[in-house]
């Protein structure tokens, strides 16, 4: 028989029995869009707590122990957005007679306020203006010098010799403890020890390769060490992992009970009609032909039904992905969260290519046993059966 | 044409070990028309599906034009059915999800008969069997009779030498019945074709040349 031929009377078949089709289809299309929809929020998630973490102050690429008078635009290399200088001295911090220490960084405010969403988080007072003779504290340092906006604050190398008397602007809390222990800001332009060691935050345009950056950077500033945002946020790193990890997981477990129902439900499909598979194997067609008939039906019906599917998935994520899904009151204690607990679901490759995928692999997978049982029964055997 | 020896079949269900078919031996010669009569579990329908190669007997040989179809492959069954055997079943068996006229084409596709040698045939079927102006529609949406008459045209669509009816008027009233088996005699004359009617219809046994009774899978008689 013709395959054009088969492929017409797979074609008729899945069109005038169109109750059945439909109800099979949209089976398919709702677990190919539900999947597409879950793979690309697992992906926002990462994406997330990635855009969270690196966003509130460190950026994409953290560079030390720059030399004092290097020249920092050199960083600014294809890919990058921003090159944030800040440079950072141990210094020690009081009020009347208490102590702390803490590591100050002298920063361009306006530039901090660009790239950063670390002047976000204050809990009192403000961000710094550039120029200022103000300090912005966290929480913590303020709590146990016995500060509030406004107060005085010492500094100096150590005790009795004062640098400098900053104002307190503004105190912050971030919820990640690197941030909110031992840390201090004031503008650049009156930082005490202008000649003390750089540090740099870069920010990345999006889709730029983090590593191709960084080996740029160690080929132009050989004795400064650059370290990208996986190396320096090892745990970040891990637990994306492990989310993809888990998804992964989910995933599978997800595929598994839906592949069951699209392969019973074609099953049952396919037994309902295996009468007139009868009919046409007395009338002399081919066992291959049989076979291939009823896996073109399926391989239609899936087919059809994944790219509505995809379609569909793609048109959910299409939703999402200006608004963001606002999960923060899930996530306003989470560090990783600490910016914008907001998701914005993100298709990629793998979100979009699994699902429709292995929907078709399994619909075919229903049909082998329908096909072997029709090749090898005799017409007369599938007529009495059914 | 057809050539039947000591053919037996035995089938093992749950009303236990059933003998269908002992020893059966007759032959039909091309052109007869010819009458497998009996009651019902008589064995009518198992001998016409194993001369329709539809199953295959426990022992016996049964010869087409000298060839033993009991030993073709399951490809040589399968285009000995498609180009030498029209088949009608006890129902329409058709297709419910094809039209009439799509229904009449399948055999014809298996027979890479296409293009305008098909819509001719098919054409000339419909005006046979009085079914035109039924080209389109579905067979849900025709009645029994007319069911039953798109299966005969179907089985003959492609002009095979063998036709092969299990009780094809039983769902029929007698005189739909009895003009239906005309119109086939009359076309199988003229096509030179054979048929093999499986039938306990007194009326449709006077009509055919030769006759064959079976009782409880065994020849009873033969006119």
């Amino acid at each position: 028989m013709r395959l054009r031929f088969i492929a017409k009377l797979s074609l008729l078949h899945l069109l005038r029995s169109w109750r059945t089709t439909v109800v099979l289809s949209f089976m398919v299309i709702f677990a190919v869009g539900a999947l597409v929809f879950l793979a690309a929020l697992a992906i926002g998630t990462n994406d997330a707590m990635i855009r969270n973490s690196i966003g509130l102050f460190s950026g994409h690429i953290s560079g030390t122990n720059i030399l004092p008078g290097s020249d920092t635009s050199l960083l600014q290399v294809e890919g990058v957005e921003h090159v944030l200088r800040r440079t950072e001295h141990r210094f020690l911090l009081w009020t009347d007679d208490i102590f702390e220490t803490v590591l100050l960084m002298g920063v361009d405010p306006v530039q901090e306020k660009q790239s950063t969403v670390l002047w976000k988080k204050s809990v009192a007072g403000r961000y710094l203006l550039a120029g200022e003779e103000a300090i912005f504290i966290n929480q913590e340092t303020a709590s146990r010098l016995q500060v509030e906006v406004g107060g005085q604050v010492k500094l100096g190398s150590r005790p009795g010799e004062v640098l400098k008397t900053f104002t307190v602007i503004g105190i912050y809390h971030t919820g990640i403890s690197q941030l909110d222990q031992g840390l201090a800001f004031c503008p650049v332009e009156v930082f005490p020890k202008p000649d003390s060691p750089i540090n740099v935050a870069v920010f990345l345009h999006y889709g730029t390769p983090t590593k191709t950056v960084v080996e740029r950077y160690r080929e132009l500033m050989p004795s400064a060490t650059f370290k990208d945002w996986p190396e320096f946020m090892p745990d970040l790193k891990q637990l994306i992992d492990l989310n993809f990890v888990c998804m992964a997981i989910v995933m599978i477990l997800v595929f598994v009970l839906v592949s069951v129902g699209i392969s019973c439900a074609f099953l049952i499909f396919t037994l309902r009609n295996m009468r007139e598979h009868g009919i046409l194997k007395a009338m002399g067609i081919l066992p291959v032909d049989t076979a291939l008939l009823l896996v073109t039906q399926i391989a239609f019906l899936t087919i059809f039904a994944a790219l509505i599917g995809e379609i569909a998935g793609i048109a959910a994520v299409a939703l999402f992905s200006e608004s963001g899904i606002d999960l923060t009151t899930l996530t306003s204690h989470n560090q990783y969260f600490s910016v914008s607990g907001v998701i914005y679901p993100r298709l990629t490759l793998a979100s979009l290519l699994p699902s429709p995928l292995l929907a078709v692999f399994f619909g075919l997978a229903a049909a082998v046993w329908p096909a072997i049982y029709i090749i090898r029964k005799s017409p007369a055997d599938i007529l009495r059966s059914v | 044409m057809l050539e039947i020896f000591s053919v037996c079949k035995q089938y093992t269900s749950g009303r236990g070990h059933i003998t269908a078919l002992t020893d059966i031996s007759f032959s039909v010669a091309k052109g007869q028309s010819f009458t497998l009569a009996g009651k019902s579990g008589s064995g009518k329908t198992t001998l016409l599906n194993c001369l329709g190669a539809l199953e295959q007997p426990d022992g016996g040989r049964i010869l087409y034009n000298g060839q033993d179809i009991c030993s073709m492959s399951s490809r040589q069954r399968a285009y000995f059915q498609r180009r030498d055997i029209g088949f009608v079943f006890q129902t329409a068996n058709l297709l419910p999800w094809l039209t009439v006229a799509e229904n009449l084409m399948l055999p014809l596709e298996l027979n890479s008969i296409y293009g305008k040698k098909q819509k001719g045939r098919i054409e000339e079927l419909l005006a046979c069997f009085d079914l035109v102006g039924y080209e389109k529609a579905m067979p849900g949406e025709m009645s029994g009779g007319e069911n039953q008459r798109i299966a005969f045209a179907r089985a003959i669509a492609h002009k095979p030498a063998l036709i092969l009816a299990d009780e094809p008027t039983s769902s029929l009233d007698s005189v739909t019945g009895y003009n239906l088996i005309e119109l086939i005699l009359s076309l199988c004359d003229v096509q030179g074709s054979t048929l093999v009617v499986a039938t306990h219809d007194p009326e449709l046994i006077e009509l055919t040349n030769n006759r064959l009774y079976l009782k409880d899978g065994r020849i009873e008689a033969a006119t």
